[in-house]
């Protein structure tokens, strides 16, 4: 059936949102269940039949309006609450992250690393650091999205966005998709990256030899 | 007097005296209805090439081709489809009857309002001619910035058309329901889609200048060479979508609340019963009337906004939730000890829109917190919340309305064999085509793709063929409609026994609406007694 349900959680963050959406989906589908049974109760229990002609002579009751609205109230503001603790959980940054520009263009992802070394479409993360990524557009409005990590925004031309990651070392090696989610043209189902999850020292190694091709190339 | 108003009667007109010219508010409201369908059936057609498309990862058409397909199925549903079938069609036939009025208070203007929607939709039809435009009906700049081709142009002048029509006719709605009650006809006595229809004209006159600025600026930014959303010389592209949402998140509300005004008149007739907290839904409707534009930037989370500037959007879209779910109370609450008579448009507004709509309704509390938007934005869990919104929303009460009101309309029955066959041909498709998007958002999938990872290929293809469902379910629903409104039984003024005005009087009334103006000394939802509906049930046809 392919994949039907939330992706693997790379980071502490992803678990916390995970957190807060599986309280959110039990909250509602408390009363997705609460409404559908009563629905589905009153449509049979109370069909019209010989015996039942007419429905009972009732306008309205004032306790009922007034419990009907402030349960779901005071439910919201709990959701409310909690995420608003995630919201700045996310926001704060961190101290001396690694640094990683991304720069959406038509059609694909560019990167930009801390040495000066340049990719394509090739994104690679060293685990246990924190990494901020500092996204913005050459052209049009493109979308960062990293599912595994929850987390995503807008790439704007002329405008800087940002979100900071810490994956957890135990995905070391690993690959994932790096999509474009905010329509951007014919191009879009096709701005796909990639994203290697790699262990610190790998991450170092390769960006010393990266950047050795790269002046090369750019030498000769 | 009645001599003068019957005089009409006894010429028979042409097809122009009789359609073209006329300034009659139910004659209007057919053509917006009957237009409104043909384009429903047009985007219709757009939905079910996205979905074909999407049968195979790799996508069956171009995906430029792919882009002016969504972009045509959202623009012709939201501008050519929901909206004006919800204001113009339904709202025109029946405020003025159901406030006991003769007309609207501008019946000319009425019959601008309906003559500069057809406008803008020809002017839709007309760029599938010269090229479709392709930027999705957000349009965002600057992608629609550098879109070539007159795509978009047109899509804007269509939109600017529509938009007109929308603000003249909001003004007409809201004078006439202010103005032209029948006497008697306090507030706390007007029918609940009465209600909803003044709330939501309100909205539209509120909500769509900001539309007009967003859409005028973008089309000078493409041809006359300003820079308003243009970052490289001050622009900037956030702006286009405040101005946009400002007013493209009330349209919303717009093609919900209407729909929620027809719910609160089917649900009693069929429950034999008071509607439950008659006040407690009309001031609901107002408040998320009021509340709608206070919403907009929770469209716009991850769109460079600091994220904790999101909060206090979060934090009204949520509160949006409460006046809504009171309104889903309340109606359980009409069925409850009710006497519930299964026709066709009670299928249709119990089993059809309060099961399907609450899972967009609870959908949209989960993409209302900001943390879980950062994840969900722009994938499909997005598109499964809009179209339970949209589709488990409005078009299934559309669908209520249709077969409720169409003996009045028609004089006429439609086979009710059919109309339940297109029930569960609707309500088994929703559920289809619309609920696996929801998995494959959560999975990552992001919106607007022509082709896409393999791995999403299972729940796609479980789409796909719900969407063919809708779409066999939408021609029996229509050809029902259509052939037996010549050839269907006659039936008499009010054959579900219903309470409100525009059942007191002959169907199709008469051109004049009343031959005396009621006198009203109660809201229309009263108790049913045996007798009444035992009286009614002998001397139906």
């Amino acid at each position: 059936m392919g994949n039907s349900w939330l992706p693997v959680q790379l980071t502490q963050m992803a678990h916390n949102v995970d957190g807060l959406f599986y309280f959110v989906l039990a909250v509602v589908t408390f009363f997705f269940v609460l409404v559908e049974v009563l629905l589905i109760t009153f449509l049979v229990r109370y069909r019209r039949t010989k015996r039942n002609q007419v429905g009972a002579n009732v306008h309205g009751n004032n306790k009922l309006e007034f419990v009907w609205t402030l349960v779901p109230a005071l439910i919201l503001v709990i959701m409310g609450v909690a995420s608003v603790h995630d919201v700045y959980a996310a926001q704060t940054q961190p101290a001396k992250p690694v640094v990683i520009q991304v720069i959406g263009h038509e059609w694909y992802w560019e990167f930009k690393y801390p040495n000066g070394v340049d990719t394509h479409n090739d994104l690679r993360i060293p685990a246990g650091e924190d990494v901020r990524f500092d996204i913005t557009s050459q052209d049009v409005i493109h979308g960062f999205y990293l599912a595994p990590m929850r987390m995503q925004q807008d790439a704007l031309p002329g405008r800087e966005t940002q979100f900071w990651v810490d994956v957890e070392p135990k995905y070391v090696g690993q690959t994932f998709l790096v999509p474009c989610d905010q329509f951007c043209g014919p191009g879009h189902p096709t701005m796909v990256g990639h994203m290697t999850i790699m262990s610190e020292s790998d991450f170092n190694q390769w960006l010393a030899t990266e950047k050795q091709q790269q002046s090369k190339s750019s030498g000769s | 007097m009645a001599a003068v108003l019957e005089a009409p009667y006894a010429e028979r007109r042409s097809f122009v005296r009789e359609w073209v010219l006329t300034v009659d508010h139910k004659k209007i409201g057919i053509m917006y209805g009957v237009t409104a369908l043909f384009f429903f059936l047009l985007g219709g057609l757009f939905a079910l090439l996205v979905r074909t498309d999407l049968l195979v990862p790799a996508g069956v058409f171009p995906a430029q081709d792919y882009n002016e397909f969504f972009t045509m199925h959202a623009t012709v549903m939201i501008f050519a489809v929901i909206i004006p079938l919800l204001t113009g069609g339904f709202g025109n036939y029946l405020v003025p009857l159901q406030i006991g009025a003769r007309d609207m208070a501008f019946p000319r203007m009425n019959a601008l309002s309906y003559w500069l929607y057809l406008a803008s939709g020809i002017v839709f039809l007309l760029s599938m001619v010269s090229g479709m435009p392709d930027a999705g009906w957000t349009s965002y700049p600057p992608y629609s910035v550098t879109s070539t081709g007159p795509g978009i142009d047109l899509w804007i002048t269509g939109l600017h058309i529509a938009g007109l029509s929308s603000i003249l006719g909001a003004i007409n709605f809201i004078v006439t329901i202010q103005r032209m009650r029948a006497p008697g006809m306090t507030l706390n006595r007007m029918p609940l889609f009465v209600w909803s229809m003044l709330v939501t004209a309100y909205m539209q006159l509120f909500g769509t200048p900001a539309l007009a600025g967003a859409i005028t600026t973008l089309l000078a930014d493409r041809h006359f060479g300003t820079v308003f959303f243009n970052s490289a010389a001050g622009g900037d592209p956030m702006l286009y979508q405040h101005l946009f949402w400002f007013y493209s998140h009330p349209a919303v509300y717009i093609m919900i609340v209407p729909a929620f005004g027809i719910i609160s008149e089917v649900l009693p007739v069929f429950s034999r019963k008071p509607i439950f907290g008659y006040h407690a839904i009309a001031y609901s409707s107002v408040a998320i009337g009021f509340l709608g534009f206070f919403v907009w930037a929770h469209h716009m989370f991850v769109a460079g906004m600091q994220m904790s500037e999101g909060i206090p959007f979060m934090i009204s879209s949520m509160i949006i939730a409460v006046p809504t779910s009171v309104k889903i109370f309340n109606w359980l609450a009409t069925m409850w000890r009710g006497a519930v008579e299964y026709t066709v448009p009670m299928m249709f507004a119990s089993l059809g829109f309060i099961g399907s709509f609450i899972i967009g309704g609870f959908s949209g509390v989960i993409v209302a917190a900001v943390p879980l938007d950062m994840q969900l934005h722009d994938t499909y869990f997005v598109v499964a919340h809009i179209h339970y919104v949209l589709f488990g929303g409005s078009v299934m009460t559309i669908m209520a309305g249709l077969h409720f009101w169409y003996p009045k309309v028609t004089g006429r029955m439609y086979s009710k064999k059919l109309g339940y066959l297109g029930f569960w041909l609707y309500f088994i498709g929703t559920q289809v085509t619309f609920f696996p998007m929801h998995l494959l958002g959560l999975a990552g999938m992001p919106r607007r793709i022509a082709s896409y990872d393999p791995a999403f290929q299972f729940w796609n293809d479980v789409c796909t063929v719900g969407a063919y469902i809708l779409g066999l379910g939408t021609l029996v629903i229509i050809y029902n409609l259509l052939y037996h409104a010549k050839r269907g039984p006659k039936v008499g003024p009010n054959p579900w026994v219903a309470r409100t005005l525009e059942w007191q009087t002959s169907s199709p009334p008469p051109e004049h609406n009343f031959d005396e103006i009621p006198v009203v000394t109660a809201n229309p939802y009263q108790p049913y007694t045996a007798e009444e509906l035992a009286q009614a049930a002998q001397s139906a046809p």
